[in-house]
């Protein structure tokens, strides 16, 4: 390709499962990426503005990403993703999202779509992709190949690090919400930082063994519908003896949250606070929640 | 020498009540009062009224515990040597109160919250998040709409013979409801009754939701008050529902029971209306975020702010 080009990448949504194998990828074909910032009220409010009201706040912060982006970069990168196992899907939005920037902006949108179940994996839609960018197949499979390395190194890394924290003398509490969710910074980051505020320490059920093969989540359910909360009922079963309490987070309205936590909290057996935002949620009635949450896990000095 | 007191400030969106207490957690005097939406008047008001009462003679007041929505601006005006959450106050205060208690149910102004109780510590709480339908505002707002006095309104309903049913997942279309139902005829009683029991209806499905409710089982909160309420929880659960004189007080008596740890050397006065308070809030600016941050005035003097999300907004 002759003229330069870059692609913005919206910090929302996928980017918290997918940001080192984008990042990785990009730079080793050589186009410069743009991530928009931490989330703050501007992109939220461009989101809301942008989006129909039905659509939950994940959906509208992601879509104030994009417009943040919109202006900035030569195209921006939406995937489809529909499915990443046999049988198995991720919320309709992850389907529909690259339809949903077509039809609000009038932006150049580069994709990948991958749908396994109808035997699209992954690495055919990176290859695709990379042909549309302009580079030859070999050059993009090499690519992907030393991204798709370095993306296991990082989970890894990530996992181990959170294992560490497994054995510390601390009250311990387990974060159960989507990625995109407890790292944003106006959705879990206010959860999270209340929660270190007490001195708690925080365990992200949203990080997870990039070698596991157990199937611990059989345990709460023999077999669910969807990825991503497959994969938090994973890590219930692999943190929840080691932490004090389970914070459920949600954002506003979640089809597969309001059904999967619903029976975790039937089933888990351990003190637990669900925890639903929307544009609305007020952080002074957030944080009366999880201080009563944590006077109860921490049982020490509110009795005589 | 005079003996150790201790006080306990619970500021609510409706009413604000405090408690003194002594060293074995019996209540010297308390106070009952409105904030009307004015938390610094109503605790102004509040200690002025405590002061005619109090024996300063005989005791000193050693700490201060603020709880309630608004215990920060409080617990700051005051000097408060403990700022804690509603829940675990009400919990604290009524485990020393009824020391067998399994369940407390507490409907307040705009908030409503269950809290469950295990051989004298909590095991588990909810409270309502996003929606105050069947809470007190919702309560008066209809007795308003019914033109019934609010202190009268559980008299009324228990004159009720055939409670009508209401739609309680929504104020809104609650209270749509309840003008079809006046408006082809029903009785009062039956419609304030019909009320009651949607109140119950609502609390149970959606804040006691999955959560045991064992007996003994206390109930507290301003709703408490109406016997229209306590009799739909009767109803409804086939149980006995224990509702004391100073249920409304348990706030206040808890967060009071907790300052006891928190002792301090305290410039405390009772004559707190010399200082004139003041809340500026303003907009950070100094980045994305925009945080509101809440400065507190004491006779112009900035004494405290809050709302910044990282340490800019300090500067």
């Amino acid at each position: 390709m002759d003229n330069k080009i870059t692609i913005g990448i919206p910090r929302s949504l996928l980017y918290y499962k997918y940001n080192t194998l984008w990042l990785t990828f990009f730079n080793e074909l050589g186009i410069d990426t743009l991530v928009s910032p931490e989330t703050n009220y501007e992109i939220l409010e461009n989101g809301k503005k942008n989006t129909v009201s039905e659509a939950c706040l994940s959906l509208k912060i992601f879509i104030g990403h994009v417009n943040y982006l919109k202006d900035k970069v030569d195209y921006i990168l939406v995937p489809r993703i529909v499915s990443l196992e046999n049988e198995m899907k991720l919320c309709t939005n992850f389907s529909a999202l690259y339809d949903i920037v077509k039809n609000t902006f009038k932006v150049n949108v580069i994709s990948y779509n991958v749908d396994v179940d109808k035997g699209i994996s992954e690495q055919d839609a990176f290859i695709k992709m990379g042909q549309e960018l302009g580079f030859g197949k070999e050059l993009i499979l090499n690519a992907y190949k030393v991204s798709k390395k370095e993306e296991y190194k990082q989970r890894k890394i990530n996992y181990l690090l959170q294992r560490k924290k497994l054995n510390r003398e601390r009250t311990k509490v387990l974060l159960v919400s989507h990625g995109y969710n407890s790292n944003d910074n106006l959705v879990g980051k206010i959860i999270t930082d209340n929660l270190k505020k007490y001195d708690v320490e925080v365990i992200y059920a949203d990080i997870i063994n990039p070698d596991n093969r157990e199937k611990l989540y059989k345990n709460i359910s023999k077999r669910l519908y969807w990825t991503y909360n497959q994969e938090l009922l994973n890590s219930i079963e692999e943190y929840k003896d080691y932490v004090d309490g389970i914070v459920y987070l949600s954002t506003l309205p979640c089809g597969p949250d309001s059904l999967v936590n619903e029976m975790c909290i039937r089933k888990v057996n351990k003190k637990n606070i669900t925890i639903y935002m929307d544009e609305l949620s007020s952080t002074e009635m957030i944080q009366t929640r999880l201080e009563s949450f944590i006077d109860i896990i921490k049982k020490d000095d509110i009795y005589e | 020498m005079k003996n150790k007191a201790y006080l306990g400030i619970d500021i609510g969106s409706i009413s604000t009540k405090a408690v003194i207490i002594d060293d074995n957690n019996n209540i010297l005097t308390s106070e009952y009062i409105y904030t009307n939406a004015d938390p610094i008047n109503a605790v102004k008001t509040l200690i002025s009224k405590l002061k005619n009462k109090f024996d300063y003679n005989s005791y000193k007041i050693v700490s201060i515990g603020t709880t309630g929505s608004a215990r920060k601006l409080i617990g700051k005006m005051l000097g408060a040597t403990i700022i804690k959450n509603e829940i675990t106050a009400h919990a604290i205060g009524t485990i020393n109160m009824h020391p067998d208690v399994k369940t407390i149910l507490e409907i307040g102004g705009q908030d409503s919250k269950i809290i469950l109780i295990d051989n004298k510590v909590i095991s588990d709480y909810a409270m309502n998040t996003l929606c105050a339908a069947g809470t007190g505002a919702f309560l008066t707002s209809q007795a308003k709409r019914l033109n019934i006095n609010i202190d009268d309104f559980g008299l009324i309903a228990l004159r009720s013979k055939r409670p009508i049913k209401i739609a309680a997942r929504c104020t809104v279309f609650a209270e749509s409801d309840l003008i079809h139902k006046a408006q082809i005829g029903y009785k009062k009683e039956d419609i304030a009754y019909g009320l009651c029991k949607s109140i119950v209806n609502n609390y149970l499905n959606n804040v006691a939701k999955g959560k045991k409710i064992l007996t003994p089982i206390v109930f507290q909160g301003g709703v408490s008050k109406n016997i229209g309420v306590i009799k739909a929880f009767e109803e409804e659960l086939k149980q006995e529902i224990i509702v004391d004189d100073i249920g409304h007080l348990m706030g206040a008596y808890g967060i009071a029971i907790m300052s006891k740890k928190y002792e301090d050397d305290l410039k405390f006065s009772f004559n707190i209306n010399e200082f004139k308070f003041e809340t500026k809030v303003s907009e950070c600016n100094k980045c994305t975020n925009n945080c509101e941050i809440v400065n507190i005035y004491k006779n112009k003097i900035l004494v405290d702010r809050w709302g910044n999300r990282c340490e800019n907004g300090l500067k």
